[in-house]
């Protein structure tokens, strides 16, 4: 939830002039490392330090410096392997549900704005409360077709308890409505607000010309919201890619049925703590700190969501 | 839009409220009835409120009541990062949005590549880091790194943009105000919104976290609410009742209870500060 902050793409209004610097003056400095300094420190040791450590460490076993061995001993690890396939594969089955969830839901509910479409915002919204081992408790219950509102439908898949929802391949069908459920609706607020600000004078136009919704839908909003889908997807990529609360707190229902090491980010967790490895932890986190890099790079740099200059803020 | 096309959208959009709200009317409900009932009964049937208070009954046999000190535990950590990320935001915000200074840029840049990277992704490095100054098991190795809320700086930083003019503080310049006495005498007072955002967004950042404690605390007195009822479900088995042990009264509806009350506040809140919320969530393309 805290990444949803997209300020309005270029494209929906010209960017002003950029105005001439402000002068600066004397003795301002002090003053201004007073208000940002503290600030600053933090980023550094809890933003930037953990990063530099974790390169270090990365590079050294037993005390000594180890090259690249940790990093190949990852590498080496079959464990390593399946968390990656059972992350893939994940994101391969949430990515296109969440999106699709997201763009339909708000697409129909600005198709014809009405009293309603607060309350019902409201209510797509709210399983965003339910988070971390409360959310895997109450998915448990809804997995578990003797107490679920749900039961019908998982008798028809053949669900006969919770064990049978959270074995083999299942799992990963779970995990993607749990995923669809928490973070759909915050998306589905965001990109409502983006159809929201859209110009009218556009959309009328449209009307006037006699196009049809699902017309207007596919050739005029879509195209002219883009750079939020994309945001949408490449935020989603990012955070499912480290997927760990989920599968971890799940497997307490389901004792044995889930892998300790079922995700990277778990196995890099198993490196930590169980095994004591610090070296092979920290190449693995790396890893994966990376890929959230990568992505955090290309919302920056493509999507330009962020304001980094007061001229191009609003 | 003809009959037949209304009537298919109020179809699926009523689907989809029935996907995302049968979940949480089901657990609103579940805390008022019977383990029995729970899985014999009809899925959202209500029981009586006097088998809610049963449920906290029992809940709150568990080990002399721990879950009042994982509740506590909660509100603490989550209380003092959000005062000492708004102490830090709120300037740093201010600084970054009215004054220009070497490391600006750098530093409004870094802020925004850690507030939209994953949390997760830093949490084993972090492990690691705390654990070589020795800070792990403590509650410091969970306070002082949700202190650092960069979202919060781009809050503020946006929120003082917008709102606070230059003329403003040019015209405290003139009147020999120190710019310090600026940021205190002019920007904090029209920094209340943006102080209020930053304190709901924080808060439920901190109440829902699950990683970085989960890594950092291992002494189940400092746990918090969320670590706390996963250790609860692991130990009595209440979900799964394959396992566990069967002696204690923690069953069904006591679990259901317990989640309950580790997300009511979140479910309030978002309930009551809907506009709030959307603010939030739309920050910097819908103001004014």
């Amino acid at each position: 939830m805290r990444t949803l902050t997209p300020t309005r793409p270029p494209a929906a209004e010209p960017v002003p002039r950029a105005q001439p610097r402000r002068p600066r003056h004397r003795g301002r400095g002090a003053a201004v490392w007073f208000l940002a300094g503290p600030y600053a420190a933090f980023l550094a040791v809890f933003g930037l330090a953990p990063a530099g450590y974790a390169l270090w460490t990365s590079f050294v076993h037993d005390g000594s410096f180890a090259g690249g061995r940790n990093w190949t001993a990852v590498l080496d690890d079959y464990r390593l392997g399946e968390a990656a396939q059972n992350v893939t594969t994940y994101l391969l089955i949430w990515l296109p549900v969440l999106l699709l969830t997201v763009l339909s839901l708000a697409f129909t509910l600005h198709a014809r704005p009405g009293r309603a479409t607060g309350a019902l915002q409201l209510v797509y919204y709210l399983p965003g409360a339910v988070t971390g081992s409360a959310a895997a408790l109450l998915w448990l219950f809804m997995v578990s077709p003797d107490s679920s509102p749900f039961g019908p439908l998982l008798r028809l898949l053949d669900v006969e308890n919770a064990t049978d929802a959270l074995s083999g391949g299942s799992l990963i069908a779970v995990l993607a409505v749990m995923g669809v459920a928490v973070h759909a609706g915050g998306w589905i607020v965001v990109l409502y607000g983006a159809l929201n600000a859209l110009p009218k004078d556009v959309l009328e136009a449209a009307q006037v010309d006699g196009a049809s919704a699902w017309r207007t839908m596919w050739h005029i909003k879509l195209p002219m919201v883009r750079t939020y889908v994309a945001f949408v997807l490449i935020s989603s990529f990012a955070s499912g890619s480290q997927v760990f609360v989920e599968p971890t707190v799940l497997s307490t229902g389901a004792p044995g049925q889930i892998s300790p090491t079922w995700s990277v980010n778990q196995l890099a967790y198993v490196y930590a703590t169980q095994d004591g490895d610090f070296g092979k932890a920290a190449a693995l986190s790396l890893a994966m700190l990376a890929v959230g890099l990568l992505a955090a790079w290309i919302v920056i740099a493509r999507t330009r969501m962020y304001a980094t200059d007061p001229t191009e803020a609003r | 839009m003809n009959a037949a096309s209304r009537g298919a959208r109020a179809l699926f959009l009523l689907g989809a409220a029935l996907f995302f709200g049968l979940p949480l009317l089901w657990l609103l409900l579940a805390p008022t009835r019977t383990a029995g009932d729970l899985t014999t009964g009809s899925p959202l049937g209500f029981g009586s409120l006097g088998n809610a208070a049963d449920a906290w009954a029992h809940l709150m046999s568990y080990n002399d009541g721990e879950i009042t000190l994982w509740i506590g535990n909660s509100v603490i950590y989550a209380a003092a990062s959000v005062v000492l990320a708004l102490l830090l935001c709120v300037p740093a915000g201010y600084a970054l949005a009215k004054h220009d200074f070497a490391g600006r840029r750098t530093l409004l840049t870094l802020s925004i590549v850690t507030m939209i990277l994953p949390p997760a992704a830093l949490v084993l490095p972090l492990y690691l880091e705390m654990s070589a100054v020795g800070l792990t098991g403590t509650v410091w190795a969970v306070i002082l790194p949700l202190s650092f809320y960069p979202f919060g700086v781009y809050l503020a930083f946006l929120h003082f943009q917008a709102n606070l003019p230059d003329s403003l503080l040019d015209a405290g310049r003139v009147d020999g105000a120190s710019e310090l006495r600026l940021f205190w005498s002019v920007g904090l007072p029209l920094a209340r919104p943006a102080i209020a955002l930053i304190a709901f967004f924080g808060f439920v950042r901190c109440w829902t976290d699950f990683f970085l404690p989960f890594v950092m605390l291992s002494d189940d007195r400092t746990f918090t609410l969320q670590l706390g009822l996963m250790s609860l479900l692991q130990s009595t088995g209440a979900v799964n009742n394959s396992s566990g042990f069967a002696d204690l009264d923690i069953h069904q509806p006591e679990a259901a209870l317990a989640g309950l009350v580790a997300c009511a506040p979140l479910l309030i809140g978002f309930v009551l500060a809907q506009r709030f919320l959307r603010t939030g969530l739309l920050a910097g393309s819908e103001k004014g």
